[in-house]
């Protein structure tokens, strides 16, 4: 429920942004993920992004130089490695910030305080807020990204490759009814799924599956009986392996009490390549549902589209 | 039976016994006696192997640190100044414990012998009709009464008593002493106390060691030890004319 | 004469004992039963039942949650339960402080932290994968314990029941920053700082069971042993030199299987918090302070309120799980309010 109207919500902001950017040739204005109106003089050549995704997608509109100052998860591209990092957890560097001297900060609504963005207002930065809950707001970021950055081309283009890549998917894969755990901590250390409202939900429903925990919000910790007991068609474990004992994907297949479940009998458990992929609102996303795609209908390349 | 020869025992800086030796004999009340700080009580937890100390202290010719913390406890049994007990034990479990060091194994229940020995001992201190109360509801009097009724049923060799009568009142005071006096009659047995009441140590005292600032000033027969003269040195006051003026209080009526 | 301070206590009985017995086994049974999958009463009686005699079980969902996942937690709590709510039983006698627990003084953190540091530094023993941070565990359990009496003594030479809790909060919470630090900079190699602190008892298995078993066998043999030696230093370390307890040779001994049994304990679910302070408790309100039937009752209650704990943690939010120390806390801070002020009146 909630979430549909969060939904529209970004629906109708999406309508008013693109109109707001018509009036207004020469400035950029833009409307933000929490319905604010920013305007710059000039597209931004100095930015601080506190997101990972954010940093995803200035790389993927090929604007990863103009980052000055990053967030503490902010690992992808390599390059941005050495940046400054402004933010850990609760605490959101001001001084550091404003030392860099951007134009603009991306920042996500959660750890940040009113009091925070209103002291980086009065010094003459301007606040961007993204925070993108499913794809469409992966879209709107893009979007928005792009209009900030005068790269609304690349924008563009980026979208409509995502968007294909997924319609692609979804013309594929005929909803069987199939469904599909994600395993975000393992038993070892305590089960964690992703429920609904993580980005993992929602490209289980490109790929035509059902996420076998959909009646849990977000991240949960959920009982191994559950997953015994629902006896997902597909188990896709985002565990890290380090190179020393069994894999995450042999360990699952040897667990006891697991070896009738359908995805350990016929072998349908699977290690994604990489986690921040699955769980991150950025273009990688597109790669995450073809590595999805991939291990339900059997890994072979020229079988997934688009890749 | 016990002696202790040039004990010392030093807090820092400061030596609360210095070089004291005493000897002990078969049916002997020693009373130790002394002002505040003398370290009477010093040197009782010294025996009682609570402190560590130079010098020796043997039983029948065997030194103490050398025994198990058992063997000791059925030799001598030790009565502390102040017992406060945490948890709602009965008088009975209290007493009870004293027979600790008289069991051999950890599964044989406690022998006929020793429930005889606490009932004894309830009896003696005229307990047995609180032998199923919780030590918490108990007064200061009783408390020290249950550890000394734990201390009969230990039945030990020599009682080393720290201000036995503390908390009691007149009536226990006197209850109590005679209790210990008729316990030391039985043969193989002696008694080593703090006694702050000079009047109770002439009373019921055989020998005794006067002590001031770690040293034995004195020691030998009670009548010996405690005179006017020592003791209106080592108190520095006039003990006799205090206790004449105390005790003419009730000669004038 | 008669005094009405006589406390009328129900004598301890063996009828009592298998009345503990009994109402454990039904609480185990229960717990076997329920959970977050519904499973029939008969499919759970026939799984079980088949798989004691050695009889093989009909395939199914039945035999997998309650073979492979319910039954190996069923017995990981009991004895957790059971070792947690003795080793407190143990510490509040030979300290002879009603709060003392392993939580409250800061042992489990002890623990957490060297298993901790034993996953990140991948300290193994030859033969065992587990066995090295179970080690590491139980010798870093002992060395806070050490630590903090050392402490609490050159404070306090009493251990009055303030300030021994005070310092293990402290310590508590000092190892607590460290054990959060340690995760952000490898958490790749350990369990989150929510499994050390609040416990849990997902995925444990039927190794760990027989690990729990061992140890309690073991180490809650040697405190059971020490019964009367723990009496004695309830009623005070002075007066149990004085009979004749051998002081500090006991306490170390009781020292370290409590710190070795809660390093197992930890080791295999985290830090539980409160089971040992507030079973103990309620046992001692049933059975009076005598250890020798103190502990046995703390055994049994323990491993009952864990038993509950637990199944509550599995089912109140189903699917989702909670950690069981949300459900000990919750119960245990209120209690441990109680006790201090039913403390606070007896002095």
């Amino acid at each position: 429920m909630f979430r549909r109207i969060v939904s529209l919500f970004l629906a109708a902001l999406m309508l008013t942004a693109g109109l707001s950017v018509l009036a207004e040739e020469s400035m950029i204005t833009v409307t933000d993920m929490y319905g604010r109106e920013i305007t710059l003089t000039e597209p931004a050549t100095r930015i601080v992004a506190m997101q990972p995704s954010d940093c995803e997608i200035l790389w993927a509109l090929g604007c990863e130089d103009a980052l000055v100052g990053v967030g503490q998860y902010c690992d992808y591209p390599a390059s941005i490695a050495d940046l400054p990092v402004v933010q850990s957890g609760q605490e959101t560097n001001i001084e550091e910030i404003l030392a860099l001297n951007p134009q603009v900060v991306l920042m996500n609504d959660m750890s940040q305080s009113e009091e925070q963005v209103q002291q980086l207002e009065q010094n003459g930065v301007k606040v961007v807020i993204s925070k993108a809950t499913d794809l469409d707001g992966v879209y709107y970021a893009v979007r928005m990204i792009g209009q900030l950055m005068d790269r609304e081309n690349s924008a563009e283009a980026l979208i409509a490759d995502m968007q294909k890549t997924f319609g692609e998917i979804r013309e594929k894969s005929a909803d069987e009814g199939k469904t599909v755990y994600f395993e975000v901590s393992p038993l070892q250390w305590g089960l964690w799924t992703a429920g609904k409202g993580t980005f993992m939900d929602e490209l289980a429903s490109v790929c035509g599956l059902t996420n076998a925990f959909a009646d849990v919000d977000g991240w949960a910790s959920v009982s191994e009986e559950q997953v015994i007991a629902r006896d997902p068609d597909y188990i896709v474990t985002i565990t890290m392996y380090y190179g020393e004992g069994p894999t995450p994907v042999e360990e699952i297949m040897s667990r006891e009490g697991w070896q009738d479940m359908k995805a350990v009998k016929n072998a349908q458990v699977f290690n994604a390549s990489d986690s921040n992929a699955l769980s991150r609102p950025g273009p990688r996303l597109k790669d995450a549902a073809i590595e999805l795609y991939g291990f339900i209908h059997g890994t072979a390349e020229e079988e997934s589209p688009a890749a | 039976m016990l002696q202790g020869s040039h004990i010392t025992v030093r807090y820092g800086d400061r030596t609360a016994v210095d070089d004291l030796s005493f000897h002990l004999r078969e049916g002997q009340w020693m009373m130790l006696a002394g002002p505040n700080g003398a370290g009477k009580s010093t040197l009782i937890e010294a025996i009682a192997q609570g402190i560590p100390y130079t010098g020796t202290i043997e039983w029948q010719g065997r030194d103490i640190r050398t025994l198990k913390p058992a063997q000791l406890a059925r030799c001598i049994g030790v009565l502390a100044q102040k017992n406060a007990v945490g948890y709602a034990y009965t008088v009975e479990e209290v007493v009870g414990l004293g027979r600790y060091a008289h069991k051999t194994g950890f599964l044989s229940g406690e022998c006929e012998e020793g429930k005889a020995q606490v009932e004894k001992a309830l009896e003696m201190t005229g307990l047995t009709a609180l032998r199923h109360a919780s030590m918490l509801t108990l007064s200061g009097g009783e408390t020290q009464r249950v550890f000394l009724a734990q201390v009969f049923a230990q039945n030990p060799r020599v009682l080393i008593l720290d201000e036995p009568a503390n908390h009691l009142d007149l009536k226990y005071q006197q209850y109590v002493f005679t209790l210990i006096q008729s316990w030391l009659k039985e043969p193989g047995r002696a008694v080593l106390s703090v006694v702050h009441d000079l009047s109770l140590a002439r009373r019921y005292g055989t020998h005794a060691v006067l002590m001031d600032r770690g040293k034995s000033v004195s020691q030998g027969l009670v009548a010996d030890v405690l005179t006017p003269d020592l003791l209106s040195w080592v108190y520095e006051m006039d003990v006799c004319l205090w206790m004449r003026d105390m005790l003419s209080q009730w000669e004038s009526r | 004469m008669k005094d009405d301070r006589s406390m009328k206590r129900e004598r301890f009985t063996p009828v009592t004992y298998a009345l503990l017995a009994a109402g454990l086994l039904l609480t185990m049974i229960l717990c076997a039963c329920v959970g977050s999958v519904r499973i029939s009463f008969q499919d759970t009686v026939i799984a079980v039942w088949n798989a004691l005699w050695g009889r093989s079980v009909p395939q199914g969902i039945a035999k997998n949650i309650i073979l492979n996942v319910r039954l190996p937690r069923v017995l990981c709590v009991t004895l957790s339960g059971a070792s947690l709510s003795l080793c407190g039983a143990a510490m509040q006698g030979l300290l002879r402080n009603p709060l003392a627990d392993g939580s409250t003084m800061g042992v489990s953190s002890g623990a957490a932290l060297g298993a901790v540091i034993a996953m990140v530094t991948g300290f193994t023993l030859p033969g065992s994968a587990y066995g090295g941070m179970m080690v590491m565990a139980m010798a870093f359990a002992f060395g806070s314990l050490v630590l903090i009496l050392t402490l609490a003594y050159a404070l306090d030479r009493s251990l009055a029941t303030g300030s021994i809790i005070l310092i293990g909060v402290i310590f508590t919470m000092f190892i607590s920053s460290i054990i959060s630090l340690i995760i952000t900079f490898a958490s790749d190699h350990t369990r989150s700082l929510n499994f050390w602190t609040l416990g849990s008892f997902s995925g444990v298995n039927y190794d760990q069971a027989r690990l729990l078993l061992l140890a309690l066998a073991v180490f809650g043999g040697v405190i059971l042993r020490f019964s009367p030696e723990l009496n004695a230093f309830a009623v005070g370390e002075d007066n149990a030199r004085h009979i004749g307890v051998n002081v500090k040779r006991v306490k170390l001994i009781i020292l370290i299987a409590v710190s070795a049994l809660i390093g197992v304990c930890v080791s295999v679910s985290g830090t539980v918090s409160f089971v040992g302070l507030v079973m103990p408790h309620i046992a001692r309100m049933l059975t009076g302070p005598n250890h020798k039937r103190l502990l046995p009752a703390s055994l049994f209650s323990g491993a009952i309120f864990l038993l509950l704990a637990d199944l509550t943690a599995r089912t109140l939010l189903s699917p989702i799980e909670l950690s069981i120390g949300v459900v000990t806390s919750l119960v245990g801070a209120a209690a441990f309010v109680v006790i201090f002020y039913r403390t606070g009146k007896a002095r």
